[in-house]
């Protein structure tokens, strides 16, 4: 009987070296893939070593895999491979170090300029119950770059926070015991700010946790008068 | 040569932990990290961290106490946890769950405000602290917040090395002098020199086939100190988590039964019942237990298609799953294409987390002067013969605070002597060269298949069940994999430069002497005691001892040391284990 295989095409590119990019055809047995990240650790492992991507927990918590599959962003650890043809990119608007691995400089940066930590109003007030509720959406992000990605503004103007970015910092709006609230939204009023967001929902679409960052900065505009 | 205070080398939990304590003490620090700190397997812990927290002035179950939480602690770990650790970490706990709170961390509520707490297997009273079934990610996230926090007020005294691999430690005379480092993305080599270090790189998981944890986790982590003359504790004692999604490396929390998900057979009993070491607290017995007993189910023939058992969380209620357990129900969904509301889930054991790691003592002091160590990568005894659900994000937390704590101590009390700058150069040049020979390796065998191969022998021989025949045998595997190494490797890529497989292939000496070591110190100890069961002796024998692995000259040497007394361990009576349900 023949082997069950499925065949990925694979984003190769070394930016010291090849002047294009090209795909790289693989087959790999369906006895040792069942996801994308399953397909790209065999073809590492197997058949070829030299083969740059990132990977960790093999388990949708880590976000390091993040890329293009299929047509859309996710995380190569969740999407299944599908019969027929796979294909991968590496995530967009960044800097290729290797293959599929990018530089994600940019969107660090974009997460620190919010201030993305708590500086309480007083020492004594504590998190309730109903504010921890409101807070809760967002806090599933997993920064793993997909929405920066696909978001088309990042692309054109590279002042731009990015969605992850924003939803980092609607998760500190939100809470009661924040000391920074006029600070921050000194930041997103600024040119770089929300309102660069042409609510494209690119984001809401590439988002592999469900956090639609675009609802997020629709609640960040509401802030603002 | 880049120079500082201190290093800490990896960025999980009690890395990030030592990171924010050694910076506030006014050091100069630098954190290396082979992934970004986000991405570490902290992020994955998902039950909670426990703490006997003092709500409205008295304790949050009424009868909960801290003492309680340390005779829980010892007793999940067949009295063979370092009393003194213990106790420290007990009653570190309730301040760090404050001074995390304080940092922002989304800890799940009672609608009366009230942090919430759930149970877990061992604990006399629920007193579980988490976040949903994100625990790890949200902590880790607070934890990596203040960080940022940090460094943008004191810029010149954090700085974090994102995707580089440490492949030495260096010691001088007994005390430590820094690391060498390779930055991924670069193929860049460079001496770290530090007064002090500090060690967090997590647990070893990857010696197993069938583990949770990450690709990252390959032992090398422990495989650096003993190079350079650390010793190895309890290191043949490997946790196995009773509810691995079958098939898959996806865990399923131990909070779902916490929460009250229960274990069916193929006829759909709760079999825990019937056997006698987890009649009386049913699924929420210590976990080397029921790991145990379910493996014996399976091998009854009443497992589910002969290979896994069923967990059942339609019992707790869809709204309790949703609420607090949604996670779960996402990698289900995702993994298995299944809807736990509605659905029975397919699970068996699988290797979860290291016990035994460098020794270390109360003060997360290691052997060699100025190295310290904390987390899972570090055993100061804490989790004795099995680790009590919970407690390794606690000792993370603990264990950070600890050693920076010791490493400015250490720094400012000591007249640390750094090693001149010949003895730098020359080591550097002895580790680039090492990792030059090894990109020439002209060898056929991939270092895949050799790892693939030890998987499989640590999986079969020194999994839940062991005797001394299996053992043997998978020792010899291990020797003739150690020999292919030695003789037969070859890696692909000829460049420092993004190269992973250079790196599985160093990683993999440090895999491969760990699961010999690992087999030897399970092969020593001729008793069963937790997780280490031998078929050939059942039983528990004399007073509990410490196994200690140290190298030398290449050869791996086993000795044994007494737990240490402190209150009678033996008196302690058997706490009553309140049965939920």
């Amino acid at each position: 009987m023949k082997e069950k295989i499925y065949k990925i095409a694979v984003f190769r590119f070394d930016p010291l070296k090849d002047t294009a990019h090209r795909f790289d055809h693989y087959t790999v047995p369906a006895s040792k893939a069942n996801t994308v990240l399953d397909a790209l650790i065999y073809i590492r492992d197997y058949i070829d070593g030299t083969l740059a991507f990132r990977a960790s927990c093999r388990q949708g918590r880590c976000g390091s895999c993040a890329m293009h599959i299929n047509g859309r962003y996710g995380l190569a650890c969740e999407v299944r491979l599908v019969p027929g043809q796979n294909r991968v990119r590496p995530l967009g608007q960044m800097p290729i170090i290797k293959d599929l691995m990018v530089d994600m400089e940019r969107f660090w940066e974009k997460y620190e300029a919010v201030k993305p930590y708590l500086v309480r109003k007083s020492n004594e007030a504590a998190q309730t119950y109903a504010n921890r509720r409101k807070i809760e959406k967002t806090v599933d992000c997993i920064l793993c770059g997909a929405c920066f990605s696909a978001c088309m503004m990042t692309g054109v103007n590279s002042g731009f926070h990015g969605p992850a970015a924003f939803v980092v910092m609607n998760r500190f709006l939100l809470d009661d015991r924040d000391a920074l609230r006029d600070q921050r939204l000194e930041i997103v009023k600024g040119e770089n700010g929300v309102f660069r967001c042409h609510s494209m929902y690119n984001c809401n679409e590439a988002c592999p946790k469900n956090i639609k960052p675009a609802e997020n900065i629709l609640e960040i505009k509401k802030n603002i008068d | 040569m880049r120079e500082y205070d201190v290093i800490i080398v990896g960025a999980g939990m009690a890395g990030l932990r030592a990171a924010v304590g050694t910076v506030k003490r006014g050091l100069k620090v630098a954190v290396i990290t082979k992934v970004h700190p986000l991405r570490s397997h902290s992020v994955a812990a998902s039950g909670g961290i426990n703490a006997v927290l003092p709500q409205n002035g008295e304790a949050q179950q009424p009868s909960d106490s801290i003492e309680q939480h340390y005779r829980d602690t010892l007793e999940c770990g067949y009295s063979l946890s370092e009393p003194e650790a213990v106790e420290i970490m007990v009653s570190r706990a309730p301040g760090m769950i404050r001074e995390m709170e304080r940092w922002g961390c989304l800890f799940s509520r009672e609608k009366d405000n009230r942090i919430a707490v759930r149970n877990m297997g061992g604990a006399t009273f629920p007193r579980t602290v988490y976040a949903s079934d994100k625990t790890g990610h949200v902590m880790m996230n607070t934890l990596y917040e203040q960080c940022v926090r940090l460094r943008q007020n004191k810029p010149d005294q954090l700085r974090f090395f994102e995707e580089w691999f440490v492949t030495k430690l260096l010691v001088l005379n007994n005390t430590v002098a820094g690391v060498v480092a390779l930055e991924i993305a670069t193929g860049k080599m460079e001496i770290f020199s530090a007064k002090s270090v500090i060690w967090a790189t997590g647990g070893s998981g990857r010696v197993y086939g069938s583990t949770s944890n990450p690709l990252t986790n390959s032992g090398w982590g422990l495989a650096v100190p003993l190079y350079a003359g650390a010793a190895l504790m309890d290191i043949e004692f490997v946790q196995f988590h009773p509810t691995q999604l079958s098939g898959t490396h996806i865990l399923i929390t131990e909070a779902a039964r916490g929460e009250g998900a229960v274990l069916l057979n193929l006829k759909g009993e709760r079999f825990l019942g019937s056997y006698e070491d987890s009649k009386r607290n049913m699924e929420l017995s210590s976990r080397d237990i029921v790991s145990r007993n379910i493996r014996r189910e399976i091998l009854a023939g009443r497992g589910v298609n002969a290979a896994c058992v069923h967990l059942d969380m339609q019992v707790i209620g869809s709204r309790n799953i949703k609420n607090r357990l949604p996670g779960v129900r996402e990698l289900c969904k995702t993994y298995a294409n299944l809807d736990p509301v509605r659905q029975l889930i397919p699970v068996t054991p699988g290797q979860h987390y290291t016990i035994g790691g460098i020794r270390t003592n109360e003060k997360a002091e290691t052997e060699i002067n100025g190295f310290f160590a904390a987390g899972e990568c570090a055993c100061a005894g804490i989790h004795g013969a099995n680790r009590m659900g919970g407690n390794s994000l606690l000792e993370t937390l603990v264990f950070g605070e600890i050693a920076s704590s010791g490493a400015a101590e250490y720094i400012s009390q000591k007249h640390v002597r750094v090693p001149n700058k010949q003895y730098f150069e020359n080591a550097f040049e002895d580790e680039k060269n090492k990792i030059s020979a090894l990109l020439e390796r002209k060898g056929k065998t991939r270092p895949a298949e050799i790892r693939d191969r030890m998987q499989a022998a640590m999986d079969e021989f020194a999994g839940i069940y062991r005797d001394g025949m299996g053992l043997v045998e998978a020792g010899k595997i291990i020797k003739e994999l150690k020999n292919i190494y030695r003789d037969d490797l070859g890696v692909d890529g000829k460049e420092l430069r993004v190269n992973y497989g250079l790196i599985d292939a160093i990683e993999l000496r440090g895999s491969l002497d760990l699961a010999d070591i690992i087999i030897q110190a399970a092969l020593k100890r001729n008793e069963s005691i937790g997780v280490h069961f031998r078929n050939d002796f059942p039983s528990r024998k004399g007073r509990p001892r410490h196994s200690v692995v140290r190298l030398q000259k290449g050869k791996i040497r086993i000795h044994y040391l007494p737990v240490r007394d402190k209150k009678n361990l033996f008196d302690l009576l058997p706490s009553v284990w309140k049965a939920k349900r």
